[in-house]
């Protein structure tokens, strides 16, 4: 029995002059499968959907055209009125007779109007119902990380209830903060015994992923904790592993931030110097100090504010003369134009220079020439200690766990966002998140920003323990999957996996729960194994059909 | 009586941001908006792309909004504003005014029937703009010929759903709430202030919004005056940011001035850009690569000029200190553009002391803790976006999400608190 097709006409108050409505309707009429055709004035009104509801009840309209306006109008408000109707909301499919038809051309446009009428309804007769599901998830969370923002990501997961394993590579908690102990404000020590007094975190500490699977709701991860390997459940995963530096001097090796200061000791990192201002008996005060930053990369946000904090520390201890040397102070974080007037005000002197300044260290002194562009000269500069530039870098960890957890990096090795516009803290697969330093850009703010983000993110996905997905929007057919791992290969929310169907047999299976519905898989299915409902090739293709395409 | 509603005032882009992400978690959300329509700021910025996308964010803003808009825990509340906030955490009372659009917003199906028989000109009923959500039409009473006091009911008469009425008065209404997020957003820095750039007195010196606006609307670079292609062109960093009035740097300047310099260098290959500048912001992830390839197009100048003059031609004479040169120059060009920064809202006085909130130096609001968070000095009231300080547009929207989590977090907090309170009674 051929599928009975509702078509719904809107002139949108008349408002649409240049198509001929009856026509319009009397040809719509003869398009098989068309069991009425409307004509309204106002479909998106009260009024008008009323009409619409009762007409697909009396009708037993099972799918359902609106010609009318753009669907980024009111698509959602008649998918809802066929909801009502007790009709699924998928089985309906709207024709653009306005923006782009009657108000796109000069002149009579019915023509145009009844092919763009026969395209919906050729679609709509081959539309299938979606049906949502609703499936249980795990609501306990791992925290990769034991640095600030896992243990503030921890204590504000457990803060919306929340229960929360904090994995730490390291035997204690807090263990790679210390340069930033005195920029994040709030003391790292009080955050470690609140997580300590805290029934809903767990932390496991000299442990590591040895291995993940499953998915979003439900991911199955292996842990090494003093030589055993145990196995839990999580429903979500948060990436809090930070980052590490490396000194950017012309040296072989590359020394490593932690390395001992270099050359007789003045040549520092920013966390030695950090050390050396927190010991009451330092040996010798330096007297004058360099600083540089912004030369080898310009994401330099967290050198400035390191280099601004410290060169105030150092001026206010010790009194030192301080002289930094920069190609461009990135000021554009929040609070850092207050810091860097601060610091001019009581004297640090910075000096701007395109090239990189030449170093040259001996006899407990180290020499800075650059050619500074405010005077146009070159410049020389003695001092008793260097504090040298630093690169950020991804942590060893890094690499390891993207492969684990099978999600992307950056060019520079840290994590790669899914959408750098909207959630920078999301990876492509649902379900594992990433924060702070760990991701490339620091500073306080951004970190603060990123830790309450994801905790929303997180309680969202798992706090009522279920999640309500559509039912096999995107399917592989067993029948006709060949298990060639195209799909797999290139999905890249991590969606699909193989299953075995009986002994010899393997076929792609797409997660609902983890699927984005992004379409690629269908698009490059092989064997045309994947329907994505809704844009099938025949759906697709009886739309071309209808206005005679060849 | 204890409330989970919550209430986000200002639907620019963190506004919306906060309340789709409360109202995902099952909230419900009031979304105000002094404006007729939603959106803000970021709903005016123009796509940057060029032969790529320069991940400028324009794009993303509008289906936000129309997510917000349409999603069944937001109710938006436009023409509206705060009179008064009372109560606390939990249990807060907001009066609210709400302005008459004079069409009714349920009512309009934006046929546009309304504007095609205005007499007035220019019309006095018409879309606030052109991808304005809600889409609802708004009457203008300074325009309209009724409000004048002449007989006119045309657009009345010609309404085929009946959506006009110009009998309607502004409403107060009352809402309880639980929290609130301000969400108000900033005003673009007046160039007006800085008289020797020569803004509102030369046509050729324009700011980096009105640059936005142009290309927004043509789509090309369309000079102001005479219509000629300009082949020479400047922009100025840093016009009310890092200044006397303006201890902060906007954050967005640099990235958009580049992106709009690379959008001109790309439509128009032989024109010659210039960017004068005092540090340059390239930070922020990916940035970088950008930046290499503008190098390589457009000349950067250390160091921006105070003075423009206007030769008797109508070209635009820039003084300048040229630093690597070590002399004041000048260089003529046909278009300058001001790289306006972000300033604190001008109501931001009005509505901290409604709120009961404290500002900072700069006049943004101030946050009670670390720099860069959501917490106020009022227990349940947040901040999101770039009422803060200034954020670009991912950053407004991270931030906006997060000052949801407060929320979600000091009302689960509260609930807990308050069934703990009913066991020990």
């Amino acid at each position: 029995m051929e599928t009975k097709i509702g078509v719904f006409l809107c002139n949108c108050g008349g408002g649409i002059k240049n198509i001929d409505f009856d026509a319009a309707r009397e040809k719509v009429a003869k398009i098989p499968g068309v069991t009425c055709v409307n004509l309204s004035s106002n479909l998106c009104l009260e009024e008008g959907k009323e009409k619409m509801l009762s007409c697909i009840k009396d009708e037993n309209i099972e799918r359902v055209v609106v010609a009318a306006c753009s669907p980024e109008f009111q698509e959602h408000i008649f998918r809802q009125v066929l909801e009502n109707a007790g009709l699924n909301g998928h089985l309906f499919s709207m024709a653009n007779i306005r923006e782009q038809c009657s108000w796109a051309h000069e002149g009579d446009v019915t023509v145009k109007a009844v092919e763009l009428i026969k395209m919906a309804v050729n679609r709509a007769r081959l539309l299938q119902p979606v049906e949502k599901k609703e499936l249980s998830v795990n609501r306990e969370v791992l925290v990769v990380g034991g640095g600030f923002s896992a243990i503030n990501a921890a204590l504000q997961l457990s803060q919306v209830g929340l229960r929360t394993t904090l994995l730490e590579k390291e035997a204690v908690l807090g263990a790679g903060t210390g340069e930033l102990g005195n920029l994040y404000g709030s003391d790292t020590s009080s955050m470690i015994s609140a997580v300590e007094g805290d029934e809903n975190i767990e932390v496991l500490t000299s442990a590591r992923m040895t291995a993940t699977e499953g998915k979003i709701g439900d991911f199955t991860v292996r842990i090494r904790k003093d030589g055993e390997e145990i196995s839990h459940k999580y429903g979500a995963i948060v990436l809090a592993t930070g980052y590490q530096t490396e000194l950017a001097l012309d040296s072989e090796p590359k020394l490593r931030a932690e390395d001992e200061a270099i050359s007789g000791g003045n040549i520092v990192s920013q966390e030695k110097l950090c050390r050396m201002l927190e010991n009451p008996s330092l040996e010798r005060e330096p007297k004058t100090i360099g600083f540089m930053f912004d030369f080898s990369d310009e994401n330099s946000r967290f050198p400035t504010l390191a280099t601004l904090n410290n060169a105030l520390a150092a001026k206010q201890k010790w009194g030192s003369e301080i002289y930094v040397f920069c190609k461009n102070v990135k000021v554009d974080g929040e609070g850092v134009e207050g810091l860097y007037r601060e610091a001019r005000d009581c004297g640090v002197v910075f000096l701007k220079s395109e090239a990189p300044p030449r170093i040259t260290a001996e006899d407990g002194r180290v020499e800075i020439e650059a050619k500074d562009v405010l005077l146009g000269e070159d410049m020389i500069l003695a001092c008793d200690l260097l504090v040298a530039e630093e690169l950020l870098l991804p942590t060893e960890g890094t690499e390891v766990l993207s492969s684990l957890l099978n999600i992307r990096r950056d060019s520079k090795g840290f994590y790669q966002d899914e959408n750098v516009h909207l959630y920078p803290i999301a990876s492509e697969r649902k379900g594992i998140f990433f924060i702070g330093g760990c991701r490339g850009d620091l500073d306080l703010g951004r970190v603060l920003t990123d830790i309450s983000s994801v905790v929303i993110r997180v309680h969202g996905l798992l706090s009522s323990g279920k999640i309500v997905v559509d039912s096999e929007r995107v399917k592989a057919n067993p029948q006709k999957c060949v298990a060639c791992l195209t799909c797999i290969r290139v999905c890249p929310h991590g969606a699909i996996q193989l299953v075995r169907v009986d002994s010899d047999k393997e076929v792609a299976e797409i997660s609902d729960l983890a699927c984005d519905a992004c379409g690629i898989c269908a698009a490059i299915c092989p064997a045309k194994a994947i329907n994505f409902e809704g844009y099938t090739d025949e759906q697709i293709v009886a739309q071309i059909e209808a206005i005679g395409a060849p | 009586m204890e409330s989970k509603n919550v209430l986000v005032v200002g639907s620019g882009i963190s506004g919306v941001a906060s309340a789709l992400e409360l109202a995902n978690a099952g909230i419900s959300v009031y979304l105000i908006e002094k404006e007729a329509a939603v959106g803000g700021h970021a709903a005016s910025f123009c796509c940057k792309a060029t032969d790529i996308c320069s991940k400028c964010s324009a794009c993303v803003v509008f289906d936000k909004i129309k997510e917000a808009v349409i999603h069944p825990q937001i109710k938006l509340l436009t023409n509206s504003t705060i009179k008064k906030l009372s109560g606390e955490l939990g249990d807060f009372r907001v009066e609210l005014t709400q302005q008459p659009r004079y069409v009714d917003e349920e009512r309009c199906i934006a046929c546009g029937l309304c504007t095609e028989v205005c007499p007035a000109d220019p019309k006095a009923i018409y879309p606030p703009f052109a991808e304005a959500t809600p889409f609802s039409y708004i009457l203008d009473e300074g325009r309209c010929l009724r409000f004048k006091g002449e007989k006119c009911d045309l657009c009345r008469g010609s309404c085929p759903t009946k959506a006009i009425g110009f009998e309607l008065k502004p409403r107060e209404q009352e809402l309880n709430v639980g929290a609130v997020i301000v969400a108000t957003g900033f005003d673009v820095f007046d160039a007006r202030e800085k008289g020797s750039l020569g803004y509102g007195r030369y046509p050729n010196v324009l700011t980096g919004i009105d640059l936005e606006q142009i290309f927004t609307r043509e789509g090309y670079l369309r000079p102001p005056t005479n219509g000629k292609e300009p082949q020479n062109i400047a922009f100025i960093q840093c016009v009310g940011s890092r200044d006397e009035g303006h201890g902060y740097c906007s954050q967005v300047c640099c990235k958009y001035a580049m992106k709009l310099a690379g959008l001109i260098k790309y439509q128009s290959p032989g024109a010659q850009v210039t960017i004068f500048y005092i540090d340059l912001q390239t930070a922020g992830k990916g940035f970088a690569q950008f930046y290499e390839k503008y190098k390589e197009s457009i000349r950067f100048v250390r160091g921006v000029p105070v003075e423009i003059l206007q030769t008797s031609s109508g070209e635009l004479e820039v003084r300048f200190e040229d630093i690597a040169q070590g002399k004041v120059c000048r260089d003529i060009f046909d278009l300058v553009v001001l790289s306006v920064g972000i300033s604190p809202g001008k109501n931001s006085w009005g509505l901290a002391k409604i709120l009961g909130i404290n500002l900072a130096d700069g006049g943004f609001f101030d946050v009670k803790d670390s720099p860069g968070s959501n917490e106020t000095n009022v227990d349940g009231v947040f901040l999101a976006g770039a009422c803060q300080g200034p954020k670009d547009i991912p950053d407004s929207i991270a931030h906006g999400i997060a000052a949801a989590s407060k929320v979600i977090q000091v009302l689960s907090e509260f609930a807990s608190r308050g069934q703990g309170n009913q066991r020990v009674h």
